[in-house]
């Protein structure tokens, strides 16, 4: 088995800024040896640790589907030290990345259901990569029904927006964009994220929700989630927490006696209720 | 099992002859207090000592390890793993509650779907000679977390110290083969083995701290809200010394260490603590544990509650130090009697 | 008066002042020491009424700065309705001199404060004692005549008290707490009014007298063993940012390893930060687990200190410490002459 603290080589091929304040970018990163491509085997829902070599390293979700062959996508919000990094980045510049790491959503148990994508913000970039998954050719026919409800401060905040504008087109799948408050050129919803989850009243027979954002846009969603009768074990989120080693060593993002890099990032809200309020 | 008697006045020669094959480190004098070091002639083995400040896991987890090194040419980065992994070490002298810490810490590193390979090939390559306890101390207590004064398991070749000679006993395939090229150890004598097993029954005869862990466990699942624990952390100031110098305490941070002007650097990894408010802070700035009290309460409940879940042994070896190195004396068997006594208090309120 | 009198007497007069503070309600809490779990340690405790006050006592090894309680204040003494709660503490000199440095920092607000004074007669060097004892472990510790006494399994050993005492201790000028005129309550006890101290600094004496290459050798000798527990900093109440220069990560200052370069800067830097701060307290000598004498460093720079600013710290709270103030006094030969 390999040194799972040893990073892989993966190299910048291309960098697309994903909002208008453009400090949000998506990273497109080829491996440089075929094989390390071969094994780095992932679902939806997973991260890695990518690193600048000598700047740190930080846990990213995947941002691709591993039905978008040949390379990875990230998508980094400048923040700290390590991300500032990535964002002065020069195509051609070498990136460490260790993974796939953490157990990624439920692909198996989710077939044969209906999917409720409900996300906010920045918090997008796993959720791109499950409905990609799931509207793929090879799988669409596992899965029931797709919506996908997407809310950002303003219409300069929305990410992807070229893959949005592809599903908004297909018959086999409802995307529902909103906004926070009213803007000239907007044509799309405005409100709340939890505002348009009451609105679009998604039924919880044989679906399973998916809740990925700001804190404060998951609980009143599900709050909205829980009035339209969904049961907790029906609804997922992804967490976040600081995170060092990924792989369930270095002790720090542990919830309880679970670790969020290994037992996690996705847990349902039922498994959350159950687990200490520290996160 | 083999038994052999390693004369006290012998230890130089047994030096002089393993030191050829490892890295011999025993317990020495370091500033006045006792540490394992890599020790370069006999002299520096201290034989009579209690235990070390620092506990053994710094040889096999040091507080800073490099992970990797790595320069840059261009935009190329070349990446170099460790070559030192292989070195054999041998650690004399480690008291039955570390010989556990390392069982601990092994099943713990290599433990789910991803194996720590820098701490499991050093301790492949580590043989551990153990020595028993003759006097406990008062803040032993590893009868109560299912270790022993006298305890063999964990070790290669175990020692009784008998007054002038060591009874040395092979423990496992290591330790017969070890103790096979000693050819010049000399044999046991009648009423030797008798004299180790009385020496432990006395050692054991007189811990004064003794614990119910599996209650702790049961009252620790249940109260995570309880007010006790506004009480156990009121004192506490936040250093990590509990950690810091406890065998089982794995927590470490990651940093990329960078020397800009000669494009190289490395990766390395350093002991962290969950008693710093550093270690959960997000760079959005939400912290899940921004008060001390759930620090602390975290630190007490990864030893007894959430190790039992998951491992399904306590974290903890009874070796006493964070009793001994708290600055402030919030020591371990105050805070489990006030868990305890939660137990009891509802047991009142039961029964009345 | 022998060793044993004067801590009894220590300890009679703070109990019955104790007493009457809570009794009267001058006081919400009071934060004072308490009797170790093991022989050479004591601990800290908060009590809130009178039954309690037989808990407090004073043994000669309470080297905790219990004023590191009072910045950040801990929740016991917050009421979550009233506010800040009136706070006795049981303060030796140092304790006394900690509290009226930190209000002078404006970290605390002195009318919310009882300065219980006694006066100290010296902390033990328990890590001095100990390492003398070696690898014996203590079983009791109790004090006959002017020794300290320590037994064990097999052994018994006198130590006289005013050898083995702290060096920081052996020549003390302030024992008591500062009387502050401007705030006539705040001190209760036994409290002296001090006009100028001549500190001597004999501890650090032997230390002064080496060549340059022997105090780096001292210094990287002692430091060597250091572990980065840090708990010389969070024992010092004078250790409050809420991001210390270590953690900082814009930039990285220096490294967290116990390698040498990272520990002598992180040691050296901390001094510069409590340089005309240090209350000469020891608690970071005390805490420290591998017994390293940290407070010498600080000391030296307290010399300096007085020697350059004729500062002490801990006496007036309206006096600014020095490395945030200037005078028009102030020495300047480092400065080109005028011509």
């Amino acid at each position: 088995m390999p040194n799972p603290y040893i990073p892989v080589l993966t190299k910048v091929k291309s960098m697309v800024s994903e909002n208008e304040v453009n400090d949000i970018k998506t990273f497109e990163l080829e491996f440089v040896n075929e094989e390390e491509y071969k094994a780095f085997d992932y679902i939806p829902g997973q991260f890695a640790e990518i690193s600048i070599i000598g700047k740190g390293e930080c846990p990213i979700g995947i941002a691709s589907s591993p039905t978008e062959e040949g390379t990875i996508k990230f998508t980094i919000k400048k923040m700290g030290t390590v991300t500032s990094g990535f964002h002065n980045c020069d195509i051609g510049d070498t990136i460490g990345v260790r993974g796939p790491l953490g157990n990624g959503w439920p692909m198996e148990e989710l077939k044969g259901k209906n999917i409720v994508v409900i996300g906010g913000g920045f918090a997008f970039s796993t959720l791109r990569s499950l409905v990609l998954y799931v509207l793929d050719d090879k799988h669409r026919k596992d899965y029931g029904d797709i919506t996908v409800i997407y809310g950002n401060r303003n219409s300069g905040e929305v990410l992807y927006r070229d893959v949005l504008e592809e599903w908004e087109k297909r018959d086999d799948i409802d995307v529902v964009l909103t906004i926070d408050r009213e803007e000239e050129g907007w044509a799309r919803k405005v409100g709340f994220v939890a505002a348009v989850v009451k609105e679009v009243a998604p039924s919880s027979e044989n679906a399973v929700a998916v809740v990925c954002g700001p804190p404060i846009m998951i609980k009143t969603a599900q709050d909205e989630l829980e009035k339209l009768n969904w049961k907790d074990e029906q609804i997922l989120n992804s967490l976040e927490m600081r995170m060092k080693c990924g792989i369930g060593k270095c002790g720090r993002c542990n919830i309880g006696e679970k670790f969020v890099c290994i037992d996690g990032p996705v847990f349902s809200l039922a498994e959350l209720k159950r687990m200490p309020k520290e996160y | 099992m083999t038994e052999k008697l390693l004369k006290k006045d012998d230890i130089g020669k047994l030096y002089s002859e393993l030191e050829k094959e490892y890295k011999f480190y025993a317990p020495t004098k370091v500033q006045g207090n006792i540490a394992f070091k890599q020790i370069s002639n006999a002299e520096e083995i201290e034989l009579e000592y209690l235990n070390s400040k620092v506990p053994p896991k710094d040889v096999l987890f040091p507080q800073k390890e490099i992970i990797f090194e790595y320069r840059y040419e261009g935009k190329e980065v070349i990446i170099e793993e460790r070559k030192d992994l292989d070195d054999k070490l041998l650690i004399f002298g480690v008291r039955p509650c570390d010989a556990y810490s390392f069982k601990l810490l092994e099943d713990f590193f290599a433990s789910g779907d991803f194996q720590d390979d820098v701490f499991l090939k050093k301790r492949e390559n580590a043989t551990i000679i153990g020595i028993g306890c003759n006097s406990p101390r008062q803040s032993c207590f590893c009868t109560s977390v299912g270790g022993h004064p006298f305890q063999k398991e964990s070790t290669d070749i175990f020692l009784s110290d008998l007054g002038d000679n060591y009874l040395v006993e092979a423990i496992s395939e290591k330790g017969e083969n070890l103790v096979k090229k000693l050819s010049w150890l000399v044999d046991i004598k009648k009423g030797d083995v008798e004299k180790s097993k009385e020496l432990a029954k006395l050692a054991e005869d007189s811990f004064t701290t003794k614990f119910n862990f599996d209650l702790v466990t049961k009252v620790l699942d249940e109260n995570f809200e309880h007010p006790v624990w506004q009480e156990i952390s009121e004192s506490c100031i936040g250093c990590s010394s509990c950690t810091f110098l406890c065998p089982t305490c794995t927590c470490f941070d990651v940093i990329d260490e960078n020397d800009e002007y000669n494009n190289r650097g490395r990766r390395i990894r350093i002991w962290d603590t969950c008693q710093s408010c550093l270690y959960t802070l997000e760079t959005s700035g939400h912290n899940p544990r921004p008060a001390k009290i759930q620090r602390c309460r975290n630190r007490i409940m990864h030893k007894f509650s959430y190790y039992p879940s998951n491992y399904d042994c306590l974290g903890c070896v009874g070796c006493g130090r964070c009793i001994t190195a708290c600055p402030v004396n919030n020591e371990l068997r105050l805070i489990i009697d006030k868990i305890l006594e939660i137990e009891e208090k509802s047991g009142e309120k039961v029964s009345a | 008066m022998g060793l044993e009198t004067e801590i009894k007497d220590i300890e009679t007069n703070l109990r019955e002042i104790a007493k009457g503070l809570l009794k009267e309600k001058k006081v919400d809490v009071i934060i004072g020491y308490m009797e170790g779990t093991l022989p050479m340690l004591s601990q800290p405790i908060i009590i809130d009424n009178e039954e309690d006050v037989d808990k407090l006592l004073w043994n000669n090894l309470c080297y905790v700065n219990l004023a590191k309680y009072l910045v950040p204040r801990v929740p016991r003494f917050v009421d979550p309705e009233k506010g800040n709660l009136k706070v006795g503490v049981v303060s030796k000199g140092c304790v006394g001199r900690a509290l009226i440095h930190l209000a002078s920092e404006n970290k605390i607000n002195l009318d919310e404060i009882t300065i219980i004074g006694i006066p100290c007669n010296g902390v033990v060097n328990r890590q001095r004692i100990e390492m003398e004892i070696g690898e014996k472990e203590i079983l009791e510790v109790s004090v006959l005549g002017n020794n300290v006494i320590v037994k064990g399994k097999d052994f018994e050993k006198e130590f006289p008290f005013d050898e083995y005492m702290n060096d920081l201790c052996k020549g003390c000028k302030i024992r008591k707490p500062p009387l502050i005129s401007k705030y006539p309550d705040l001190c209760v006890g036994e409290c002296e009014e001090y006009s100028s101290i001549v500190d001597e600094f004999t501890d650090i004496e032997e230390y002064d007298s080496k060549t340059p290459e022997e105090k780096w050798k001292y210094i990287t000798d002692a430091l060597s063993v250091c572990t980065r527990c840090y708990a010389c900093r969070e024992a010092c109440p004078m250790c409050y940012c809420n991001l210390c220069f270590v953690d900082q990560n814009k930039p990285i200052w220096f490294g967290k390893t116990t390698d040498l370069p990272d520990v002598i800067v992180y040691h050296l830097i901390r001094a510069m930060h409590m340089a005309g701060r240090c209350v000469a307290c020891g608690a970071c000598s005390l805490v420290c687990p591998m017994g390293i004498d940290l407070n010498k460093i600080n000391r030296k720079l307290e010399k300096i200190v007085k020697e350059r600013f004729g500062f002490t710290s801990g006496l007036d709270p309206d006096a600014k410490p020095p490395m945030v103030d200037f005078k028009m006094e102030d020495a300047e030969e480092f400065m080109l002459e005028e011509d």
